[in-house]
């Protein structure tokens, strides 16, 4: 008979057997009442001797089961029925789960999107990179030289104006070799990707736009394709658009340009950008071969530089899986959430266990009875085991839900130019892991419980009322989930406690600058327009004339990079008298250079000499300096009147003042490690970047009053009045870019504390719980006491003893936990030790206070027992 | 099912796990045995058992269902409904083709395992 014709004839088969049975009963019966036996006695004998009707009957028709199954579904719908009965318990418990099991979800989905999921690139596990970076002339001699790879290189960081048709714009841009795309293996949406040979002068007035791009700006027109757009004043060819799937190097990118290898301009091609490389491996080729080959090339690169550079120049420079490096940034930051949010599902998973612990008491007798009809252990822990996962299940459901809600806030909430953020979502792996965890979940909350009932002793639990037996072990069992509990919040509570003082200490760094009252714009003439220096300088001057009339403007003034603006600019220098250590000839600065008047604008202190005046912008050639490159260069003198030049340029400038330190970079340094010291030059011909061109992209910095949309409005039609092919871009005030440079550390924290505010209620709920079952356990107890005299100060010391106990060893645990694990977290803390006395002592007495406030409720409850009534029920 | 009563032991209500099978398939050899003589129905099947084992074997009755069952889930017997003598009905199962070959096959492998085992018991004969 197939499973199918037995499925549908089952019914009848039972009918069938039920029917035979009885008859066989009969049949019995009536002889042995021939035989002349009393019929009520024959009855009783047939019985017997015909064995356990049920049993013979449920094992008959077992035969035609699949029985794991079966009795699978059985357990699923007796659970069901059981969780329906105690409705609190459940809801109390699924949505406990669900808290847990959704935050899990939801980094989880983060950590698989971000690390997991492979690149969206064809055979993505052959794209590596290199982990050094290496300017144009050396990406060609690595382009020719590599047999394991070939590889490319980008630029990020260079803008274009757009300008021709509507308004000027500004796009952020990503130079690249020609070979790029075809690396990578990505196809464009429209038209085609660059060739090789692309990227060489003359070959190159070539533009690829993001599919964003395209639609925006020019409406998604596909006769674009072929068509020329003007970008920084030079006619360039639209050959391809990308689909909006492709965001490489990152979702900012809008326009792609070859890069403009010239071996002729000697410093671009040899000093430019230092640009990331990435590669494909060939065919045959390994990692680990492609290493041994970078470190080769690596050895020989230094020799093809036109000059000396130094040895530590990309020293121990190796090959990477693309993905790895892509993603270095933010691996830990991400692994550190997920084991915070995997504790708050331990916490989670600690509060049902003893919730379910609580319930093992009432079930004791239900169980025993089962284990009397016949049940075996195995089959009783199964049972309840079905039971917990099924409970984790819905858990699992409701956290799913949570989990997609959750994830929305959290893309919303994390830094946006976190890698990959786009390509999160909860797919199957997501799934699976939610299904595994709350199957997971539903196992661990469950053992212990179903262990401790299954084991209870049989004849003890039918005797007594269902209490008594096993109580101790219980209690013990009970004691010991909730001391873990306290212990794991303590742990995440300290963790968030040590982020927030990290995130104090670093939103309240001293950033060098008053940002307040300061409205920021980038004002960016085209390249070649700034090619004649004095008429790019008059263009500036007139943009600062025009915002002095601006309404309620205390000052204003251009520089090159904005403190915290996420752009460096680097410039070698010759400080005079100096003889650098490592050998080089001229150290690297960042250089600022500012318009008169820039440092009282942003309010950064001179400590000594002076600032800028008009006169210096044509005067004797001068410079200011930071204290801490004052310190570095001119250790225990004064830096007043020393002289540094700018390379190639003519004249030694005179040192006229010392500012105050600046954070530049990020709020945690003010300078890149690879920056000797940071000099401020006055905005004039002779102040030329690394290009040896004055710089065409200067911030203008506003300090007023008013509202900034406001002046943002006036600054906008100012410049268009001047110049309608510059655009405005990146208006934002001070305020908002320091935020900015804070916002990776703010969602890391604010992500931690919700976890451990999570975790301090479940603590809370969980010792409450304990203590009130305690409390309802020894009513009788406390009864008697109280009848013989005890007073109430007494019954209070008797139950705060219990539940300080518990909330004690809880913290020792906690405090040794976080003494040991929190080093975990040590690249993540500014100006904080993860050891710090302060934080821990804080903690441990906030939870000492918090968890005994939660004992004192079931504590007022057992003062309050009255004796007659507690003695008479009992 | 099959075991040895032995004086004092429990109930047959409780199970215990040494008053399982002597072997495994005893009982399902012996209700196609009998099947093959002739088609009988429950009843009369557990009675002819016992009283050709002159109650050396203690059968207790309702474990020939389960036994029954597993033979009519493997076709190696049918059953159907018809009316006794005594007229009652009952349903009377018959021994398939496969049946029968299926007991030729059961009884020759124990007859060797039987073989097997006397001749370890008594020793000295081989």
């Amino acid at each position: 008979m197939n499973w199918f014709k037995q499925l549908f004839s089952r019914r009848h088969l039972y009918d069938d057997l039920s029917r035979e049975i009885q008859e066989h009963l009969e049949e019995k019966i009536e002889e042995l009442v021939d035989s002349g036996i009393p019929r009520k006695e024959a009855a009783a004998t047939a019985r017997r001797e015909f064995g356990n009707v049920t049993l013979m009957e449920e094992d008959s028709r077992a035969v035609w089961k699949w029985p794991s199954l079966e009795s699978f579904l059985m357990d699923v719908r007796f659970g069901a029925r059981t969780l329906r009965k105690s409705l609190a318990f459940t809801a109390v418990a699924v949505l406990t789960l669900a808290l847990g099991i959704g935050a899990n979800t939801a980094i989880f989905s983060l950590v698989n999107g971000i690390l997991l999921v492979s690149l969206p690139y064809p055979k993505a596990e052959e794209l590596v990179t290199v982990t050094g970076a290496y300017p144009q002339g050396a990406l060609v001699a690595m382009r020719e030289q590599m047999h394991t790879m070939d590889v490319a290189a980008y630029a990020e960081g260079h803008d274009f104006n757009l300008t021709g048709r509507g308004e000027a714009l500004r796009l952020t841009g990503t130079l690249v070799s020609a070979e790029l795309f075809s690396i990578l293996g990505a196809q464009p949406e429209l038209g085609r990707i660059f060739d090789r040979g692309e990227d060489i002068p003359g070959q190159d007035s070539y533009v690829i736009l993001s599919h964003a791009l395209w639609q925006q700006r020019f409406g998604g027109d596909a006769t674009m394709i072929g068509r020329s757009i003007e970008l920084e004043g030079i006619s360039r060819q639209v050959i391809g658009v990308m689909p909006a799937s492709f965001r490489f190097p990152s979702t900012k990118t809008q326009i792609w340009i070859p890069l403009h290898n010239d071996p002729r301009s000697v410093f671009h091609y040899w000093a430019g950008d230092f640009m990331p490389v990435i590669g494909r491996l060939r065919p045959d080729s390994t990692l680990e071969q492609a290493r041994a080959e970078i470190r080769m090339f690596q050895s020989q690169a230094r020799a093809l530089f036109p000059w000396p550079m130094p040895a530590s120049w990309n020293a121990g420079v190796s090959v990477v899986p693309l993905q790895n490096g892509m993603v270095a940034d933010v691996r830990v930051r991400l692994l550190l959430l997920l084991a915070a949010v995997a504790l708050v599902l331990l916490i989670a998973c600690t509060n049902v266990a003893n919730l379910t612990l609580s319930r093992a008491a009432t079930r004791e007798k239900e169980v025993a009875i089962r284990a009397a009809m016949g049940a075996g252990r195995q089959r009783i822990l199964r049972q309840l085991l079905t039971e917990s996962v099924l409970l984790a299940s819905l858990g699992g459901l409701l956290g799913l839900v949570f989990a997609t809600e959750g994830l929305s806030l959290l893309k919303a909430l994390l830094p946006a130019d976190t890698p990959r953020l786009m390509d999160v979502r909860i797919d199957w792996r997501v799934l699976a892991f939610a299904g595994g965890l709350a199957i997971l979940t539903g196992l661990v909350v469950g053992l212990a419980p179903a262990l401790h009932i299954s084991r209870g002793a049989l004849t003890e639990s039918l005797k007594s009322a269902g209490r008594g037996a096993a109580v101790s072990v219980s209690q013990r069992l009970r004691g010991g989930l909730v001391v873990g509990e306290i212990a794991l919040a303590v742990l995440l509570v300290i963790a968030a406690g040590l982020m927030i003082r990290s995130f104090w200490a670093l939103s309240h760094v001293n950033p060098g600058f008053h940002s307040e009252h300061i409205l920021t714009a980038r004002i960016t003439p085209n390249e070649s327009y700034c090619g004649d220096a004095t008429r790019c300088l008059a263009f500036y001057r007139n943009v600062l004339d025009q915002v002095q009339s601006f309404p309620g403007i205390s000052g204003a003034a251009f520089v090159n990079t904005l403190p915290l603006g996420g752009r460096v600019s680097k410039r070698s220098l010759e400080v005079e008298d100096h003889v650098d250590p490592s050998g080089g000839t001229a150290p690297l600065f960042w250089l600022n250079i500012v318009t008169p008047g820039y440092f009282r604008v942003m309010g950064i202190p001179l400590l000594w000499g002076r600032g800028f005046s008009d006169a210096d912008v044509s005067g004797t050639p001068v410079a200011v300096v930071t204290a801490e490159t004052a310190r570095r260069f001119w250790p225990n003198q004064s830096a007043l009147g020393k002289h540094i030049r700018l390379l190639d340029d003519k004249s030694w400038r005179t040192i006229v003042g010392v500012i105050s330190d600046v954070r530049a970079y990020d709020l945690q340094r003010n300078t890149p490690n690879w920056i000797q010291g940071t000099a401020y030059v006055p905005y004039n011909p002779t102040a030329t970047l690394e290009d040896r061109r004055v710089p065409s992209e200067m911030t203008i910095a506003i300090r007023t009053a008013s509202d900034a949309s406001q002046i943002a409005a006036l600054l906008r039609e100012g410049v268009a009045a001047l110049n309608h092919e510059v655009p405005v871009s990146e208006v934002k005030t001070m305020d908002a870019v320091v935020t900015e440079a804070v916002s990776a550390p703010a969602s890391t924290t604010s992500l931690f504390v919700a976890f451990a505010a999570l975790a301090l209620l479940l603590g809370i709920i969980g010792i409450y719980g304990v203590l009130s079952f305690l409390v309802s356990q020894r009513t009788r107890e406390i009864g008697v006491r109280i009848a013989l005299g005890a007073q109430r100060a007494d019954v209070l010391y008797l139950v705060m003893k219990e539940g300080a106990r518990f909330s004690f060893a809880g913290i020792a645990v906690g405090l040794t936990g976080a003494f040991l694990v929190t080093r975990l977290m040590s690249s993540e803390l500014y100006g904080v030790s993860h050891l710090d006395p302060l934080t821990y002592l804080g903690v441990a007495l906030v939870m000492a206070a918090v968890t005994l406030l939660a004992c004192y409720v079931p504590t007022r409850r057992a003062m309050r027992v009255d004796p007659i009534v507690a003695l008479r029920y009992e | 099912m099959v075991y040895d009563r032995r004086p004092g032991a429990d109930s047959p209500l409780m199970k215990k796990p040494e008053q399982r099978d002597l072997f495994p398939g005893a009982l399902e050899m012996m209700i196609l045995r009998t099947l093959k003589r002739q088609p009988l129905h429950g009843y009369a099947l557990v009675q002819h058992i016992k009283r050709t084992s002159n109650d050396l074997l203690q059968i207790e009755e309702g474990s020939l269902y389960p036994a029954l069952q597993r033979l009519l889930k493997e076709e190696l017997v049918k059953a159907e409904w018809a009316v006794s003598s005594t007229n009652r009905r009952v349903r009377i199962y018959r021994l398939t083709a496969a049946g029968a070959k299926h007991l030729q096959r059961e009884v020759s492998s124990f007859e060797r395992m039987l073989e097997g085992i006397t001749r370890v018991l008594t020793p000295g004969e081989s």
